[in-house]
C-alpha cells in the first residue's frame, strides 16, 4: 500500500491541517447558528399545533432525518442550481461552501426543532399558568419562564449535534471542498502516508468535539444552578456516608469524595 | 367586589360550568365546596382566565369583561385584579423563592429592582420564609413551596386571590402551617375564593360558603346554615359521604 509508518509524520500534517481547520469551524458555526434559527421556525407550528404549517414542517423533518447527509449535499449542490435555472436564477457562479452550508444548516435545523419541541415541552405547564397568572403575557412567559429552564434542558442534546455536525462536516469534501478531510485527502495521496494523515486528523476531531464536550458540561451545570444544589447535598451525604463506611471498614477509598472532583 | 354572571364552559360537547352566578363581597372569604368533577377548578380558571369560558360576564372591583368577545387588554387586567394559588404550587423552578415573588413585581409591575425586593422580602417574612429568601423550590418542602406561591400571588396586591386546593398536594403534617398561613391574611381583609376539601378549614375561615355540584351552585350561604342546616338533599349527601356519621367535627 503506501510507505511505511512514520511517526514524525503525524506531527508534520498536524501542522498542515490546522490551517483548513477554520473552514471546517466555519461550516459548524454558521450551519448551527443558522441551524438554530430553522430550528425554532420548524418547531413553532409543532409547539402552537398550528394545523397546516405542522404538517409542513412534518415534512421537512421527515426528509431531513430520514435521508443521508451526504445524498441532501449532492441534491442542494446540483439540484438546487437547476430548480433555480427555471425561475432564471444562475447560480453557477455561487461557491460550493455556501451550498455545503445551507445544507448543513438545514440538516441540523430538522434536529434542532426536535431538540426545542422536546426541551419546551418539558417545562411543565403549570409554570407557564403560573406566569400567566401573576399578569405576564406570552412572550414574557416563554423568554423569563420557559425559555432558561428549556436551554438548561436542552444543552446535552445540544452538545451531540454540534460534535455531530463537526464530524459530518468531512463530508463536504466530497464537494471538493478543502476543509480539514478533503485536506488530509489531498495530503495522503501526494505523500502515500495514509495512517499518519488520517491519525493527524482523527486528533484533531477528537480534541475539538472533546472541550467541546466539557465546555458544554460546565455550562449545563451552569444553567442547572437550581437542581445542582440538591445534587452537591446529596453528594456530601455521600461523602460523609463515605467516610463513615472508610473508617468502619478500614479502606481508603471514598466514592463520593472522587465524584465531587470530577 | 366580584361578580360572576352565567359563567358557562364546555370542553368539546361536555358542559362543565352551566350558568355560575355568584357574588363576593370585598373582603369576603368564600370557599368553594363540592364532589370531584363538579367544575370546582374550572371555575376558579375561568376567573383567572387561564381557561376561556363560553359564555358569561365577569365584574371584578367596577372592571367588567364581557367572556363572549373579551380583547387581550381585558385578559391582561383581569389576571393583574386576580391572582391564583395551584395545588401544584407551580413555582418558577429555575427562581429562588425572592425572585419568584420578585418577578410580578418586575416584569408586570415594572417596579424598580429595590423596592421589588424590600416588598418581597416583607412578604416572605409574612408567610414565615425569611430565611429561605435564597432558596430554589427543589430546596424546599411541599408547605414551604405552597407558602411561596402564596407570597407570590399576594405581591400583585390583587383584588381577589383564588385558592384551587391549596393542601391537598401536602402531606399532612405540612397542612397546618399553610392554612395557618391562609388563616392569617384571611384576617387582614384580602378577598379570597377558596376551593377545598378542608371542612373545619372552610366552616372557621369562611364568611360564605358555595356548594357546587355537576356545573350548577347547588346552594350557598354562611357556613353554620351550610354546614349544619343545609336545604338541598344534594348538599346533605355530600356531607354525609364525607363524614359517614353525619357528624362534622370541629
Ligand atoms: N382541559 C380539559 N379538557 C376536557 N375536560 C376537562 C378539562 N378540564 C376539566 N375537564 C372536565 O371538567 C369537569 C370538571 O373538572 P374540574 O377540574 O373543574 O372539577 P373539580 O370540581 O375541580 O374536581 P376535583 O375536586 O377532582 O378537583 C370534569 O368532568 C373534567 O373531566
Ligand atoms: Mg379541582
Amino acid at each position: 500500500m503506501g510507505e511505511p509508518f512514520d511517526i514524525s509524520y503525524v506531527f508534520e500534517y498536524l501542522v498542515k491541517l490546522l490551517p483548513t481547520l477554520k473552514i471546517t469551524l466555519l461550516i459548524v458555526v454558521s450551519s448551527i447558528v443558522i441551524g438554530l434559527g430553522v430550528g425554532f421556525i420548524v418547531a413553532l407550528p409543532q409547539l402552537y399545533k398550528i394545523p397546516i404549517l405542522r404538517r409542513f414542517s412534518q415534512v421537512y423533518l421527515s426528509f431531513f432525518r430520514g435521508t443521508p447527509i451526504l445524498i441532501q449535499l449532492f441534491l442542494f449542490y446540483y439540484g438546487l442550481p437547476e430548480i433555480l435555472k427555471l425561475v432564471n436564477l444562475d447560480v453557477a457562479k455561487v461557491p460550493a461552501l455556501y451550498f455545503v452550508i445551507l445544507t448543513y444548516a438545514l440538516h441540523s435545523g430538522a434536529y434542532m426543532a426536535e431538540m426545542i419541541r422536546a426541551a419546551v415541552g418539558a417545562v411543565d405547564r403549570g409554570q407557564v399558568e403560573a406566569a400567566y397568572s401573576v399578569g405576564m403575557n406570552g412572550f414574557q412567559a416563554f423568554t423569563r419562564i420557559v425559555l432558561p429552564q428549556a436551554m438548561a434542558i436542552a444543552i446535552p442534546v445540544f452538545a451531540n449535534l454540534v460534535i455531530a455536525n463537526l464530524k459530518d462536516t468531512s463530508l463536504a469534501f466530497s464537494l471538493g471542498i478543502m476543509e480539514m478531510t478533503g485536506k488530509s485527502q489531498t495530503l495522503a495521496v501526494m505523500s502515500r502516508h495514509f495512517v499518519e494523515t488520517y491519525i493527524s486528523l482523527a486528533i484533531i476531531y477528537f480534541v475539538i468535539s472533546f472541550g467541546l464536550e466539557k465546555l458544554f458540561h460546565l455550562l449545563e451545570r451552569k444553567l442547572l444552578k437550581h437542581e445542582r444544589r440538591i445534587t452537591t447535598e446529596v453528594k456530601e451525604q455521600q461523602v460523609k456516608l463515605g467516610k463513615t463506611k472508610r473508617s468502619l471498614l478500614g479502606f481508603g477509598y471514598s466514592r463520593g469524595g472522587r465524584e465531587n472532583e470530577a | 367586589m366580584i361578580k360572576l354572571t352565567q359563567i358557562k364552559k364546555s370542553f368539546g360537547r361536555n358542559e362543565v360550568l352551566k350558568g355560575i352566578d355568584l357574588t363576593v363581597k370585598k373582603g369576603e372569604v368564600v370557599a368553594i365546596l363540592g364532589p370531584s368533577g363538579s367544575g370546582k377548578t374550572t371555575l376558579l380558571r375561568c376567573i383567572n382566565y387561564l381557561e376561556k369560558p363560553s359564555d358569561g360576564q365577569i365584574t371584578i372591583d367596577e372592571f367588567t369583561v364581557n367572556y363572549k368577545r373579551p380583547d387581550k387588554k381585558d385578559i391582561h387586567t383581569l389576571r393583574q385584579k386576580s391572582a391564583m394559588v395551584f395545588q401544584q404550587y407551580n413555582l418558577f423552578k429555575h427562581k429562588t423563592a425572592l425572585e419568584n415573588v420578585m418577578e410580578g413585581l418586575l416584569i408586570v409591575k415594572k417596579l424598580p429592582k429595590e423596592k421589588a425586593r424590600e416588598m418581597s422580602v416583607e412578604l416572605l417574612d409574612k408567610v414565615g420564609l425569611g430565611n429561605k429568601l435564597d432558596a430554589y423550590p427543589s430546596e424546599l418542602s411541599g408547605g414551604q413551596q405552597q407558602r411561596v406561591g402564596i407570597a407570590r400571588a399576594l405581591a400583585l396586591n390583587p383584588e381577589v386571590i383564588l385558592f384551587d386546593e391549596p393542601t391537598s398536594a401536602l402531606d399532612p403534617e405540612l397542612v397546618g402551617e399553610v392554612l395557618g398561613v391562609i388563616r392569617k391574611i384571611a384576617k387582614e381583609g384580602i378577598t379570597m375564593i377558596i376551593v377545598t376539601h378542608e371542612m373545619s378549614f372552610a366552616q372557621d375561615v369562611a364568611n360564605h360558603v358555595v356548594f357546587m355540584d355537576g356545573g350548577v351552585i347547588v346552594e350557598e350561604g354562611k357556613p353554620s346554615e351550610i354546614f349544619n342546616n343545609p336545604k338541598e338533599e344534594r348538599t346533605k349527601q355530600f356531607f354525609k359521604r364525607i363524614t359517614p356519621d353525619g357528624v362534622y367535627s370541629i
